[in-house]
């Protein structure tokens, strides 16, 4: 019998090692004040300035930006050193990167649709987190429904002015910048009237106000426009154009971009590990909860899944695989990883029984609370960027071809 | 605390993935949709055999046998991308056929270090000379290695096997059974008897699946010469015959579950109530998107046991592929018990006929749960590592 021989070349194994190695040295020290566990919830100023010195300082040692060109501030295009750094940052457990709404879905859709100019402008800033992007789509009545947005950009002198409403505004309070979808004609259809735009937050006419998540933490906003300028080059592609360049960005931010679902992924056996140490140090009724045969079976349940996810990721890298239904597992990535997230979070709350009540800020509470706290926020994942109903309409209907819902 | 992800395969780069074995699925596909459609696993339903002896002797010159076996003695030496490539095929056409038995057994003779078993029965299974099957399992649930009661005793330089087998794979028709069984020191080994032979009654069952049939191996001082003992350690190349089946039922499973995807899927395109297709309602839509999630999570598992079977990096530790066929096994069975039952469903009175196909798979769901370990099963084998 034939074997194949999947080992790393040997140049990409030295370079794992130096990265494993340089995480080992520079990872920064817990800090004294609570961290939150996503970019979804970063509320306050220390919390902001330790995530942003940390992305500047995995940027400036060269490991941010292997899927940008070196033109435009990247490391040059390599979708395998993008994994190897992915990986060994999840197995380091080393804080997240602040600036991901930019760098995995506004950055990717400026590498796609911008002139060469807003590419050298934007791209730079985005790894360096020197600009902080937010993502104004939704609208208290726009959700779901995204294509009934009501935001208006009206052509002035020197550009537009924006007027109008975005709610659940991740990151505005600490963003330079926001793709933002308005109506350019009113008059235009639906989906014909909307432009996107790369709008510069430091600007008059622009009201911020934090809200408040299930959790009691903040980190979203609704952003309130009233005639804010925005000058002319503010817009990526043309007028009218912004739907189908907005479909590029929830597909990026859904995990559907080449070595994104590998990077979410890499994570996850080592989470199910996690869950596994945690019922091995808990104990119920005297004994420690992995000894629990339903337990057990649950856990491994989450082991499996979260290998299935990983080697469903590494799949997309040979598209020879997947030739008869290539939208699939792009389509599926944010749909059954949020949803096993949410179980896996579930399930931590469960082995810790009586334990889970503890909440945050408890000095007995298992993991400082973090267990019930992420149960909560996982929600966020299932919600946000297109709820979990609404994915399984679009897989249904674009990958298996079954007849839309009225 | 353990590193688990030192349990399982690493995670392969593009599964190794190459055109060869595009190609191999690429036949399989078009033979099988060519000489067996779903009409030839109905119409063999009532067959006493069970499989068309004709379609088999093609399937052998076509290699599907010996895919993973050295060429030396007739194989294509390929690695086990290939075999799952193939067996997801088979699973979806549903293919009435010897091969799963035959298949266990050959890898079972493959690992024999005695070079005359190899050479001798290796060749003649690949040739359709003979049709061997391997006895895994014993009655009230007995299977594997380790539940073993079938007993080998020497006597005048041969050995005298007794006991029952159970669950044979096409065990009223096979010519030759790797029969497992404790010998006078209490080893697990391994003995290859001729069938029909003295002492051995056969009892054909009634499987719930028409095309896996099986039978009953009634053993009474049966007579295997001393010489045909499997040489080696009868309990690892059991558990490693198992490994591989774990892995093949998996890729079936998968095969299967995207038959039953696409049955179903068609369906709710064309049939319609209240004046539209069924497949725009949510509570119809939304399970067979279920469907496909599943599905490409347990073809990801299948594939990744495959890539893990010939991995180079694994050879010396075949638990860890077993874990992986496990999962995939494990998983596959959840899926396509999903899959299934979402189907007949969503079929609605059509769906609970004989005439409607998804049935056939709900059978094959059941036979291959039943078989070499269910889902709760290797998930209490897997815990046992998560938790060591
Ligand atoms: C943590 C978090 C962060 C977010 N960050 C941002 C951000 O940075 N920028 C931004 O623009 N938006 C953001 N969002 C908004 C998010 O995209 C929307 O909440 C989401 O698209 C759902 O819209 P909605 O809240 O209006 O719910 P609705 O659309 O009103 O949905 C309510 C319920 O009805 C269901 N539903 C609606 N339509 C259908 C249908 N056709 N079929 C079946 N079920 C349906 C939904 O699935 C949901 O369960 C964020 C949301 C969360 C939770």
């Amino acid at each position: 019998m034939s074997r194949y021989e999947p080992a790393e070349s040997e140049e990409l194994a030295a370079f794992r090692a130096e990265v494993k190695a340089w995480i080992a040295t520079n990872q920064p020290p817990k800090p004294s004040f609570k961290l939150p566990l996503s970019f979804l919830e970063v509320e306050s100023e220390e919390q902001f300035r330790y995530l942003r010195a940390w992305q500047r300082k995995v940027y400036e040692a060269g490991y941010l930006g292997f899927d940008v060109p070196k033109e435009y501030g990247g490391q040059g295009v390599s979708l395998d050193k993008h994994r190897v750094v992915a990986q060994e940052l999840a197995r380091a457990r080393a804080p997240f990167m602040v600036n991901l709404i930019a760098l995995q879905w506004a950055g990717p859709t400026i590498l796609a649709f911008g002139t060469e100019e807003q590419k050298q402008r934007f791209l730079p800033g985005i790894l360096s987190a020197d600009d902080i992007w937010c993502q104004g789509f939704s609208e208290p009545g726009s959700g779901s429904d995204l294509a009934s947005l009501r935001a208006v950009a009206v052509p002035s002198e020197d550009g537009y002015r924006v007027t109008g409403h975005k709610v659940w505004t991740t990151l505005a309070h600490f963003a330079k910048f926001m793709i933002l979808m308005a109506r350019t004609d009113p008059a235009a259809g639906k989906y014909a009237g909307i432009s996107y735009f790369l709008f510069p937050m430091d600007t008059p006419g622009v009201t911020i106000q934090p809200l408040v998540k299930m959790s009691g933490e903040g980190g979203f906003n609704q952003v309130i426009f009233d005639e804010a300028p925005m000058p002319k080059d503010a817009l990526l592609g043309a007028e009218g154009e912004g739907w189908n360049i907005a479909m590029a960005t929830l597909m990026f931010e859904r995990g559907a971009g080449e070595g994104v679902g590998r990077e979410r992924a890499a994570g996850f056996v080592e989470r199910a590990g996690a869950l596994a140490a945690l019922a091995a140090s808990t104990t119920r009724d005297g004994r420690p909860v992995s000894e629990d045969p339903v337990f057990r079976d649950r856990a491994v349940q989450a082991w499996i899944e979260a290998q299935a996810m990983a080697l469903a990721a590494a799949r997309s890298e040979a598209p020879a695989l997947n030739a008869e239904r290539p939208m699939a597992l792009p389509l599926m990535n944010k749909l059954v990883m949020s949803e096993w997230a949410q179980r896996l979070a579930e399930l931590g709350c469960e082995v810790l029984g009586p334990e889970a009540a503890l909440w945050v800020g408890d000095p007995h509470a298992p993991d400082d609370g973090d267990w019930p706290r992420a149960f909560m926020n996982s929600f966020g994942m299932t919600i946000g960027g297109g709820t979990s109903e609404i994915l399984r309409n679009i897989i249904g209907e674009r990958v298996l071809g079954l007849p839309k819902s009225k | 605390m353990q590193d688990v992800t030192s349990l399982i395969p690493p995670v392969p780069h593009a599964f190794g993935f190459t055109t060869e074995h595009a190609l191999t699925r690429q036949q399989a596909r078009r033979f099988l949709e060519e000489n067996s459609p779903r009409e030839h696993a109905r119409a063999l339903h009532d067959d006493r055999l069970g499989y068309d002896p004709a379609l088999y002797r093609r399937v052998l010159e076509l290699g599907w046998l010996g895919l993973t076996l050295p060429e030396s003695y007739g194989g294509a030496g390929l690695d086990h991308l290939h075999l799952m490539l193939l067996w997801e095929e088979l699973g979806r056409a549903l293919t009435p056929s010897p091969l799963f038995g035959a298949l266990l057994a050959t890898h079972a003779i493959s690992l024999s270090r005695h070079e005359a078993h190899r050479g001798r029965w290796l060749p003649e299974a690949l040739s359709g000379e003979l049709i061997p099957t391997f006895a895994f399992g014993e009655p009230k649930g007995a299977w594997g290695p380790r539940q073993v009661s079938c007993r080998a005793e020497p006597k005048d330089g041969a050995w005298q096997l007794t006991g029952v087998k159970a669950h044979v794979p096409f065990g009223a028709s096979a010519t030759l059974a790797v029969v497992p069984a404790v010998d006078h020191r209490g080893e697990v080994g391994l003995f290859v008897l001729d069938l029909p032979s003295a002492g051995v009654e056969r009892e054909p069952e009634l499987s719930v699946d028409s095309t896996r049939r099986s039978a009953r191996l009634v053993l009474s001082r049966a007579r295997v010469p001393h010489d045909r003992r499997l040489q080696g350690d009868g309990a690892r190349i059991f558990t490693q015959v198992c490994t591989l089946g774990y892995a093949v039922l998996a890729a079936e499973m998968v095969g299967a579950g995207e038959q039953v995807l696409e049955l179903t899927r068609s369906y709710a395109t064309t049939r319609e109530q209240f004046g539209r297709a069924i497949g725009s309602f949510q509570a119809v839509k939304h399970p067979i998107v279920n469907m496909l999630c599943q599905l490409e999570l347990a073809r990801s598992l299948s594939l990744g046991a495959g890539a893990a079977l010939s991995d180079s990096r694994l050879i010396d530790q075949p638990e860890v592929a077993e874990r992986a066929a496990r999962m995939a096994k494990a998983y596959g069975e959840q899926m396509l018990s999903h899959a299934v039952q979402k189907g007949v469903q969503l079929h609605g009175g059509f769906g609970f006929t004989w005439e409607c196909d998804v049935q056939l798979y709900f059978k094959r769901m059941l036979w291959t749960r039943a078989t070499l370990g269910d889902a709760t099963h290797h998930k209490a084998a897997l815990a046992a590592a998560l938790f060591a």
